[in-house]
């Protein structure tokens, strides 16, 4: 529990210090509880979530460094690894791959990867893994695309 | 069956009928704090825009965003040349960050490498606009480094920003510059060379690049002697950036920002555990667990061992590997610690073999 306070003290020092350092990325922690933090990542360039700005919900767990952090998106995001009604995330760092040696702050990077390199082959979102599998890469990005357009981008007026 | 059924119904309702009391208050501080990212959001991007104009009052406008981002290029840019403003801003910047972030987990180290180069070329995208030359800074590779007039403006604000003993700094600084031009003038070369053999070493070793063979100095004709020369151990213009075998010990991490990633940056001793950000005492800084270089305090170790036992670092098991040395190739000072770390595994291994004899017997 110590533990994972003081690295969690950390990794918040560190993200105020650098919090122009990574433009793709806005690591907030809840202003009464540090194991709880959110994350806005922009969408990649040049994938169907450009332009977007997605919300993250970190849950840290007790053991924290040992353990993964549990995180789930908050903004519907129509892709291959990502439940499409809980947001849940597939992605073996968050699973099996962890390594305590990993931040919150890489944890983002790597979803932002993970949204411009999807993995159809373990979908939790089975129709958008389904279209990718089939070949139909334009129906799968026109799906994500709208659905970025509908829940990602800020609304205007 | 019918009764069944109806009996079945109210409950779920009354729990439905129950539950949105609670959900309202909930859902009030969810509101709350969903507002407050919306707003976040909000600024971050209007942020993100003025960025991408890339002109300066824009830069202007929010101050936080050009010292922090001009800093890690800047730090960038120091690695990259090896020496050539006032020495305050080495010392300055070692300071701030021995004293911030004294551990080195290696993603974190990593990571504020890649910060670095992204923040570098935002930073010299928007600063090109003003325009003499900024190829230097967007560069990963070893020895460029001018530094332009603009950016030395930058650098000064960032100076500002920075309070505190700033003062005394530039103070010193004067000083020391009045100093650097006697020496220079008293000073006969064979002498220098003579006596900068050692440090030199260092110098290679540490893949800093030779101050001589750096290419693109001609536009600093008064400080170019001062660039041509090595740096004797003691010399007060010595930059910190490099590596000081004395050093080595109280410094936690001279190169954290140093550019190029890579095990040689693993390597270096932090100054608290990576994983449970405690200090590390004598023992863990002598313990090296992973061929990798990742270092951690003795107690995550075990705790680790007790769970999956890989190496936070490499991921890989922690026992059975073969140490190799290969790691060598990267400089004299490396060469140092890993026969240390390597001497004290190969001790534990003795250890074993021995208890193992015994027990033969």
């Amino acid at each position: 529990m110590q533990a994972s306070r003081a690295r969690l003290f950390k990794e918040y020092k560190e993200v105020q210090r650098e919090k122009t350092a990574d433009p793709d990325i806005q690591l907030v922690c809840d202003d009464s509880n540090i194991f709880k933090w959110t994350a806005l990542i922009k969408g990649p360039s040049e994938t169907p979530y450009e332009g977007g700005v997605f919300q993250l919900a970190f849950s840290v767990p007790e053991h924290y460094p040992l353990q993964p952090p549990q995180v789930r998106f908050l903004t519907k995001i129509f892709h291959p690894n990502v439940h499409f009604k809980t947001g849940e995330i597939c992605l073996d760092i968050l699973k099996t791959a962890w390594s305590p040696a990993w931040t919150l702050q890489s944890v983002c990077r790597a979803i932002i990867a993970l949204m411009a390199h999807p993995e159809p082959d373990s979908p939790l979102n089975c129709d958008s893994g389904n279209l990718l599998r089939s070949g139909d890469v334009r129906g799968y990005q026109s799906m994500a695309r709208m659905y970025t357009r509908l829940a990602a981008m800020p609304k205007k007026g | 069956m019918v009764s069944d059924s109806v009996a079945a119904v109210p409950i779920p309702s009354a729990a439905n009928t129950k539950n949105p009391g609670k959900k309202k208050r909930t859902n009030r501080s969810a509101k709350l704090k969903q507002y407050k990212i919306d707003a976040r959001r909000e600024q971050w991007l209007n942020k993100g825009a003025v960025k991408n104009k890339g002109c300066k009052d824009g830069m202007d406008d929010d101050v936080h965003v050009p010292p922090s981002s001009g800093k890690h290029a800047k730090q960038e840019l120091e690695k990259l040349e090896t020496r050539r403003r006032g020495e305050e801003d080495d010392v300055l910047i070692h300071q701030e960050s021995d004293s911030e972030s004294p551990s080195n987990s290696p993603v974190s180290a990593n990571s504020s490498v890649l910060c670095g180069n992204d923040s570098g070329t935002n930073f010299t995208g928007s600063s090109s606009s003003g325009g003499s030359t900024s190829s230097s800074s967007s560069s990963g590779g070893c020895c460029s480094g001018n530094i332009t007039e603009e950016e030395e403006d930058e650098d000064e604000e960032v100076e500002e920003e920075d309070d505190g003993c700033l003062d005394d700094w530039e103070a010193v600084a004067d000083a020391l510059a009045a100093d650097e031009k006697h020496q220079n003038s008293s000073h006969n070369e064979p002498a220098v060379e003579t006596d900068s053999s050692q440090s030199r070493e260092v110098t290679g070793g540490s893949g800093l690049g030779h101050p001589n063979s750096k290419p693109g100095s001609g536009g600093m004709v008064p400080r170019g002697s001062a660039n041509a020369r090595a740096w004797r151990a003691d010399d007060a213009f010595r930059p910190q950036t490099l590596p000081n075998l004395s050093k080595q010990h109280s410094m936690p991490n001279p190169d954290r920002f140093f550019g190029g990633g890579g095990p040689w940056c693993r390597t270096s001793v932090p100054s608290n555990c990576p994983i449970c950000c405690e200090d590390l005492d004598l023992t863990d800084t002598s313990f090296l667990p992973c061929n990798c270089g990742f270092r951690l305090c003795l107690f995550c170790h075990k705790r680790i061992l007790e769970q999956d036992a890989r190496c936070p670092g490499c991921r890989k098991q922690y026992e059975c590997e073969p140490i190799e040395t290969e790691a060598s190739v990267h400089g004299g000072s490396l060469t140092l610690r890993l026969a240390r770390s390597v001497s004290m595994i190969e001790r534990n291994q003795y250890t074993f073999v021995s208890i193992n004899v015994k027990a033969g017997q």
